[in-house]
């Protein structure tokens, strides 16, 4: 009897795998399964930029799933590529303008596992812990909530029910998923129109600080299908991730790439002066951070990391999108204080990259910039009158604005704080998984809070006054080199060929900054923010080394504005004026839109609300995009 | 090897016919294998093949072969596993379980799902798909114009009549890095570097030899020499079978999933359903 039950067993279980085999032979064709090498024709340089979202979560994620939303992968893919979708509390949503690209990146631990929980027979839950979560979620949306919330702090602090975190017994069913994943994503991913590229988030934070990245991957399906995203809790260093990147690279001959974020919520752990364990930072190892880690997500919804006053105290616009995330570590488990930040904000690592440099002879923190969402909705929403929430539970909603939305349990976060999101331009030859990819290795990509603005910079030593005369990207790229790039230093001072265009859907641009770092004899690392070109530049002559404010037609009461200040493009040659022999730099561009209504301002419109003095304070904003920076290297 | 011709080949697509045939296949090769290990059986036999399997999974996770420690480690965690598994088989634990009974469940219908996938669609399903999701399989509309670009409306109206009066277009506009022509643009890339308002005025347009305009966009005002707008066709079935196959599939194996369980569950009675 039991025998013949068991064979019945190995039957059906045999079946399955000649099932799963076959099912190789269907679904989308061969070009779609692959990196898109030769299935399009690609441009001689990067003619068209490209927009889209490395980070989105969908109900796989175990997070996401308990904070309520009910849309899978798909529906993401469809959502993005310009389909209508319903979201998750039943409103039609649609993308005024399809991406270019997604990349679904849902948390490697628990893939699919609060859903598990969902679906599971309440008499067989055996931990406490589950079998209350279990109750909490099927109770209402708002205890769902708090059970994540629950969730995330015991994940923070290492501890999460046994069954969550067993990697062996997690493992079948994140294959599974996995598995399904890379097969939906190839049924959207259509080279030159629309790319799906494969990828997941690791999710280390010891002790609530946020270390977490999203591994992308270059190839098709036949090479992601030979491994399943890599867990991060309870482990770390992060460099087991870079030893599961390297494992997967020669196992497979593809290549994979690791992009920090929220650094801003990492409590000064994500660009440390020192390695991972402590140690001294040795020149191998910032050698193989830089090549893991080519690119840092610099802006998305839970707050914007690219500059604090605290550390730029003579920047008037740095601070863009830190109230609130300033306070501590991810699920405020953890208070901040002012000597943390400089392991947070991009641009002192850079700077910090520049000194590592100086003693070691090697830069760890040489990364480009992007932006993206973090939605966990899975909708990739980042414009301001478009904010779908950063989960189901702030889905549009009369209470979203000023509601506490802790992570975890303690007091400090509200709704305003969170940003629409950010998206991430990218310079490639064509739209292709293996050309977006490489473009994020070579580190030819920017980042935007939203609005899509095209920005191009070209460094190097002989670019005219007049360079923008004729074919000036040809010029850019035979002479200098794009975003990302490096030169070498020549004797003469570098110049840049900077040219930024509004968001033909959006607002006016206010002024387009040059960003410097650099280290000097003294081996200090110092910044200088240099105004280089601006609209109505008779008008705002430069007072006391600033150029006067744009001005601001936002009208709060109608959460509108006008066009009327500002320019469509701004174009300049700007040459360093303090540079010197010798010094290691770096130079990214910032470029600045004029004021217009936040989210939150088209909110209290929608649903009739009074913002409070500190809302309204927070309710108009300049939007910007940030681009890779250049590095100019001295000799030898 | 040439198949009899019974009824036409429909029962060569049927999801059963594969099912059948791939558990015969699997049936006859446990009965070749001779008898399977009897759970009631207290003694376990650890093969190489098994050790090399538990190997092979570890590899698959941490990316490297474990080590003899820890190779040692795993297998003894497997015949922990198969005690403990044997044992709950003779203590009849799996019957009446939820959780086997579910999972066992999931398995069939993932045999049904990638029945699913396999599935071969006739032409006249295909040219019906075609026809009903025309707008999946249609090529974009192409542009092929040229354009100056003006900040002021009234710098773009003078501009016009010393057009019509034959000026050169390329000594006028303002400077922008918008390209002043497009060759056989597609739709996607019109509006992301004009806008989707900039797109859909142009499909106002009558192509031509003539200046038109002023056509506002995000940026200001254009001047339009549309050569042509090729409207988006939708392809003949033979030159895009493939991909009509493809999403067809995706789009219908839920139907066809519940198809196959419909014939399963045909050949039961229901009793007690009021």
């Amino acid at each position: 009897m039991e025998s013949r039950k068991l064979r019945m067993g190995l039957l059906l279980a045999a079946v399955a795998t000649l099932a799963s085999c076959n099912a190789l032979d269907g679904g989308p064709d061969a070009a779609a399964r692959g990196d898109g090498t030769d299935t399009i024709a690609v441009t001689e340089y990067p003619e068209r930029v490209l927009f889209g979202d490395t980070h989105l979560h969908t109900d796989n994620s175990v997070d996401a799933f308990g904070f309520g939303v009910r849309l899978g992968p798909e529906e993401a893919l469809r959502f993005a590529s310009g389909e209508k979708v319903t979201s998750t509390t039943g409103v039609e949503a649609q993308l005024a303008r399809p991406l270019d690209f997604l990349l679904i990146a849902d948390h490697s631990d628990g893939l699919g596992a609060t859903r598990r929980l969902y679906d599971a027979p309440r008499m067989l839950i055996q931990d406490d812990t589950l079998l209350r979560w279990y109750d909490m979620m099927h109770e209402s949306p708002e205890q769902s909530q708090m059970a994540v919330a629950e969730m995330i702090n015991r994940a923070a602090n290492g501890t999460l029910p046994a069954s969550m975190t067993d990697q062996a017994a997690n493992e079948e069913a994140s294959r599974d998923i996995w598995t399904a994943h890379l097969k939906t994503i190839d049924r959207f991913n259509k080279p030159g129109k629309f790319t799906a590229l494969a990828g997941f988030e690791y999710t280390l934070m010891p002790g609530g600080n946020n270390l977490h990245r999203v591994v992308m991957f270059r190839d098709g399906n036949d090479r992601t299908s030979q491994v399943i995203p890599f867990p991060g809790l309870g482990d770390g260093p992060v460099d087991r991730l870079w030893d599961y990147m390297d494992g997967y690279e020669k196992k497979t001959g593809g290549k994979a790439l690791a992009i920090p974020h929220n650094s801003n919520l990492s409590n000064g752990l994500m660009f440390e002066m020192t390695e991972s364990g402590g140690a001294p930072m040795s020149a191998d190892y910032a050698r193989r951070r830089a090549a893991r880690e080519p690119v840092v997500e610099a802006t998305q919804i839970k707050g914007d990391s690219e500059s604090h006053p605290f550390l730029s105290p003579n920047d008037e616009f740095a601070g863009y999108g830190d109230v609130g995330w300033e306070l501590g570590n991810l699920p405020l488990t953890a208070d901040k204080n002012n000597t943390m930040f400089a392991g947070e904000y991009m641009r002192e690592a850079l700077k910090r990259g520049l000194s590592i440099e100086e003693r070691t002879g090697a830069n760890p923190y040489r990364f480009g910039l992007i932006g993206s969402t973090d939605s966990h909705t899975g909708l990739a929403t980042a414009d301001e009158d478009n904010f779908f929430g950063k989960h189901t539970g702030n889905e549009p909603n009369a209470e979203r604005v000023n509601e506490g939305q802790n992570l975890g349990t303690r007091q400090g976060r509200f709704g305003w704080h969170y940003l629409a999101g950010g998206y991430a331009a990218v310079w490639a030859r064509g739209n292709t998984r293996a050309e977006i990819f490489d473009a994020f290795a070579r580190r030819e990509v920017y980042a935007t809070t939203g609005p899509r603005m095209t920005v191009r910079v070209f460094g190097g030593f002989d670019f005219a006054e007049n360079a923008f005369e004729g074919d000036w990207v040809r010029a850019g790229y035979t002479k200098g080199v794009p975003m990302g790039g490096v030169l070498e230093e020549n004797g003469k001072a570098p110049s840049f060929m900077i040219s930024a265009l509004k968001d033909p859907m959006g607002a006016n641009l206010d002024r387009v900054q040059v960003v410097k770092g650099w280290t000097g004899r003294d081996g200090k690392a110092q910044e200088q923010v240099y105004d280089v070109v601006w609209s109505d530049m008779e008008a705002r002559a430069k007072s006391g080394g600033k150029v006067p404010a744009v001005g601001d037609t936002v009208d709060r009461a109608k959460a509108t504005y006008e066009n009327s200040i500002g320019a469509a493009e701004l174009q300049t040659v700007w040459t360093d004026p303090d540079y010197q022999p010798g010094q290691n730099a770096f130079y990214y561009v910032r470029v600045l839109e004029i004021p217009t209504p936040r989210w939150v301002l088209y909110d209290a419109v929608q649903f009739g609300l009074k913002l409070s003095d500190e809302i309204m304070a927070n309710a108009v904003a300049q939007e910007r995009a940030y681009t890779s920076p250049i590095w100019v290297q001295p000799k030898g | 090897m040439k198949l009899p011709n019974w009824a036409g080949r429909a029962w060569l697509r049927d999801p059963l016919t594969h099912f059948l045939l791939a558990g015969f296949l699997v049936f006859a090769f446990f009965q070749l294998r001779g008898e399977p290990v009897d759970p009631a059986s207290r003694t376990i036999e650890v093969t190489r093949e098994q050790q090399a399997q538990l190997a092979v999974q570890w590899e698959q996770t941490m990316q490297r072969p474990p080590t003899d420690a820890e190779l040692d480690l795993l297998t003894e965690q497997w015949i922990r596993e198969e005690v403990l598994y044997r044992e709950a088989l003779r203590l009849g634990l799996d019957v009446d379980d939820a959780v086997i009974r579910r999972r066992l469940v999931q398995k069939m219908d993932f045999i049904a799902a990638s029945q699913a996938e396999t599935a071969v669609a006739s032409d006249a399903d295909l040219e019906a798909w075609l026809k009903a999701h025309p707008e999946r399989f249609s090529s974009d509309p192409r542009y092929t114009l040229d354009q100056l670009w003006f900040e002021q409306e009234s710098s773009a109206q003078a501009a016009l009549a010393q057009l019509r009066g034959g000026a050169d277009w390329k000594q006028l506009g303002e400077r922008i890095s918008l390209p002043p022509s497009l060759a056989d643009t597609n739709r996607i890339a019109l509006a992301g570097q004009f806008g989707q308002d900039f797109a859909k005025r142009l499909d106002a347009l009558e192509p031509g030899t003539q200046w038109q305009g002023p056509v506002p966009s995000g940026f200001g005002y254009h001047l339009v020499r549309l050569t042509s707008r090729s409207a988006g066709k939708v392809p003949p079935l033979a030159e895009i079978r493939e991909a009509v196959a493809a999403d067809w599939r995706a789009n219908t194996g839920k139907e066809r999933q519940e198809e196959a369980y419909q014939l399963l569950r045909d050949a039961y009675t229901i009793k007690g359903l009021k």
